[in-house]
């Protein structure tokens, strides 16, 4: 979809989706590190079998970039500002994740290209945007999770609050960029000029609270519900795990809520009162505590005696609203992602590996999307990308001799 | 590109749905100069309408702040698709528009005659979008969950919560959220493919595969070494101390995230905890990761008394990764949000000034507007009838007397 469209991509971990997400669009995406790779940027863990802390062998840089090619450059040196802005010229974008300023103060940020490159889209992510009183101020995941209102209501009540365990202000932010830069494509279009794109994690965290922040506050701040939403749980015990059910009414709810009663009285599981309930008086907001308990032990002790799965596929025949919650091992196995072909297998040769990844997962009728290539080795394509701005196999060995590549 | 700069000026975007993950994909266009028409009914309204609505509400259908949040500079008309002459308007809004957005379940559009093979016989450019909970194919397309049950089914519970407790996932069905984003950036990049070469086309988004693909590190880690993540309540791999502390007040906390043995020394000296810093079992990063429990209960000790906001501003002019974590109450005077003009007020006709939020995108030279709240259910009957499809005033009153638009 976005096959002809350059994009140079000095971004470090926020920005690795969002450059990932491009190229499996199609877009030519070159992955800038400083010599040597990121390694500050490149986590854990590695792939076993290396030495630890090897920067080709990172899962998370492994997952985050593939359909990317790779270079190597040293923006502090004179010449490497020399390559990079003969590359700026010859990209329609650049991403980057540098604090605000950063890059200008080596005279090669938006400010000090934009007027020579006028057609350039300049996609900036940072954590707060490029001005502003926090501007400045540094947040990776947790504190951008915290900052943004997300984390006070997510947790248990009697503890801290607590973030997901893989970086969700990173996993919104890349499609935000992403989409941001798509847009400032589709204007130059029309107008014949790039322009900056000033993305804020910060700010894009608010959308999870799903107008929650604009909406009237009053009194006390609300709390974290844990494993419950509202005075009703959403979070069972199955026999192998756990599982989402809501046990709230309404007409879009009641057949499920039936169809469950049906499931648990098939194995003896559902007593009379239960058999007989009316779910059309049932209202999850204004009945009693000890109703929804007495309600809550029944259901409960039936989830307690079935698996995932065997709980899943009823839901699915059935249409109850209930789903497992898979771990990574559930989700490869899940058989409507592999009839739909989410998954794609890459081949790491020198890693002895290879590995299945989740493909770009959108199907478009005319355009062929998804990963187009494993994630680049450090430097994998100097030659290839160098040699296009006219640099030669002597001068490469030259450039690398002095560190700049 | 309009004068004012707005990137979709001229665009033409027709939706059809209800909840969340369709609406927040189209207001970015909307916000930037597209015009979005709902097509809805009172005949089988949008939940989003009913939330949290009391019975007997005066406003009805008008009277729900989420959906009006939610849908500022979109224009509705009340269409009711259970009659032939419904759809028959619908078909010539098609005509129309330049993308058609829908996120019922699988069958629907097909059942109304309005799928893609329908809809560009109509419009051969047409670019159309189709998500749901599962996409429109596979076994499980028609299991009828929300964005609670795509949260689970993606992952995210397994990871979000304590190790000893159950997995909660983060709050708001995080793939409502994330979908969204996906789904208007697809509608661009086909926009641009369009623009390109004529051809519209059909894309078909699944939100529990946007999950699984923002996941992708789990599932790499897992297919690569057969590691299953768990959650691990703030903890990270790569940080020490990574974690919540307490501060004064009550349900007053900050995020601290330290990743260096120069970022802890300044986080010990700007909490003026020389005795930690001191501490050989705290001394390097290996050492921090493998003492955790013991160095997040000696944080805690020490951030107890502070001022959260004003520790944040300490901790950073040290160099230290720190925020407080916000309450709605902080977020709607949060300094950088309201520098970047995040919240701005509208008046809405049944509930009066509210608060609209923009998204985290700001084009230097084609600003997001907010301009007007969610429409009312119908609102713009008149206006795209009359205007857009040309027809005569007396017609739309005959559509109303005969329940067409409804």
């Amino acid at each position: 979809m976005l096959t002809g469209i350059r994009i140079l991509d000095l971004s470090r971990e926020p920005g690795f989706l969002a450059g990932k997400i491009l190229g499996d669009l199609g877009a030519d995406v070159i992955k800038l590190e400083p010599p040597g790779g990121d390694r500050a940027g490149r986590r854990g863990p590695y792939l076993g079998g290396g030495r630890p802390g090897d920067p080709e062998r990172s899962l998370p840089w492994l997952a985050l970039n593939t359909s990317k090619r790779g270079i190597t450059l040293d923006l502090a040196a004179p010449r490497g500002r020399e390559l990079f802005r003969a590359l700026a010229a010859r990209a329609d974008v650049v991403l980057e994740t540098a604090a605000p300023g950063e890059l200008d103060a080596l005279g090669i940020g938006h400010a000090s290209l934009c007027e020579a490159l006028p057609r350039l889209v300049w996609c900036a992510l940072t954590p707060f945007g490029q001005t502003g009183p926090w501007a400045r101020h540094r947040a990776g995941d947790l504190v951008s999770v915290a900052l943004g209102g997300n984390a006070f209501l997510t947790g248990d009540p009697d503890r801290p609050p607590v973030r997901c365990t893989l970086p969700t202000a990173f996993l919104h932010a890349g499609p935000e960029a992403a989409t941001g830069i798509a847009m400032a494509l589709y204007a130059r279009e029309r107008s014949g000029r790039g322009q900056l794109v000033d993305v804020s994690m910060h700010e894009t965290q608010l959308s999870t609270l799903v107008t929650g922040a604009g909406q009237p506050a009053t009194g006390r701040p609300r709390a974290r519900t844990g494993a419950r939403l509202g005075r009703t749980r959403e979070i069972w015990r199955a026999l192998d795990g756990d599982v989402t059910f809501g046990l709230r009414g309404g007409p879009a709810r009641i057949p499920n809520l039936i169809a469950t009663v049906e499931y648990m009285a098939e194995h003896g599981m559902a007593p009379e009162w239960l058999r007989k309930y009316d779910w059309r008086a049932y209202n999850h907001n204004t009945v009693s505590d000890e109703e929804i308990a007495r309600l809550e032990a029944a259901f409960g002790a039936f989830f307690a005696t079935r698996s995932r799965r065997e709980l899943y596929q009823r839901a699915i025949e059935h249409r109850i609203m209930l789903a497992p919650c898979n771990d990574a091992r559930a989700v490869l196995e899940q058989p409507q992602l592999r009839f739909r072909e989410l998954f794609t297998t890459l081949e790491y040769p020198e890693l002895g590996a290879s590995i299945e990844h989740p493909d770009f997962f959108a199907k478009a009728s005319r355009c062929r999307v998804g990963i187009r290539r494993r994630a680049p080795r450090i430097g994998e394509h100097n030659a290839e990308v160098y040699g296009e701005l006219g640099i030669g196999a002597a001068e490469l060995a030259r450039l690398s001799a002095q560190g700049v590549i | 590109v309009a004068a004012d700069g707005a990137i979709f000026d001229g665009l033409h975007v027709l939706e059809l749905g209800a909840g969340a993950a369709g609406p927040v994909a189209t207001r970015y266009f909307a916000d930037h100069g597209a015009t979005v028409v709902r097509v809805e009914s009172a005949r089988r309204p949008d939940f989003l309408r009913l939330i949290h609505l009391k019975p007997g509400d005066p406003h009805g259908l008008d009277g729900s702040h989420m959906f009006v949040l939610m849908n500022p500079n979109k224009k509705s008309v009340s269409i009711d698709l259970s009659k032939p002459e419904g759809i028959a308007l619908v078909k010539r809004l098609v005509a129309w528009a330049d993308v058609v957005s829908e996120n019922f379940s699988p069958k629907a559009m097909a059942a109304w005659g309005l799928d893609y093979e329908s809809l560009r016989a109509i419009r051969p450019d047409l670019v159309m979008v189709s998500s749901c909970l599962f996409g429109q194919t596979g076994p499980e397309r028609m299991y009828p969950g929300f964005g609670g049950q795509g949260s689970a089914l993606a992952g995210f519970n397994h990871l979000t919560g304590w190790p000893d407790r159950a997995g909660v996932g983060p709050h708001g069905t995080i793939t409502d959220s994330l979908s969204p984003r996906y789904v208007a950036l697809m509608i661009c990049a086909a926009l641009l493919h369009r623009r390109r070469t004529g051809e519209g086309q059909y894309i078909d988004v699944s939100q529990v595969e946007t999950g699984v693909y923002s996941l992708s590190e789990a599932i790499v880690r897992c297919s690569a070494t057969g590691e299953v993540m768990t959650r691990a309540g703030n903890r990270a791999e790569n940080a020490a101390p990574h974690g919540i502390y307490p501060c004064r007040g009550e349900e007053r906390w900050i995020a601290i995230a330290v990743s260096c043995d120069e970022e802890w020394r300044a986080l010990a000296r700007a909490l003026r905890a020389g005795d930690l810093a001191a501490e050989p079992r705290f001394a390097t990063h290996a050492q921090r990761l493998a003492h955790a429990d013991a160095l997040d209960a000696a944080l805690a000790e020490r951030t107890r008394g502070e001022e959260p906001f004003a520790l944040m501003e300490r901790l950073q002019a040290a160099g230290v990764e720190a925020g407080v974590v916000q309450t709605i109450q902080d977020l709607q005077r949060d300094p950088q949000l309201a520098h970047r003009g995040h919240f701005q007020t509208l008046r809405h006709s049944a509930l009066g000034e509210l608060r609209f939020e923009h998204y985290g995108i700001r084009c230097a030279d084609g600003p997001p507007r907010l301009l007007t709240p969610g429409p009312n259910l119908g609102e713009h009957n008149r206006e795209i009838l009359c205007e857009v499809l040309g027809e005569e005033p007396a017609t739309l009153d005959d559509l109303v007397a005969r329940g067409v638009l409804a």
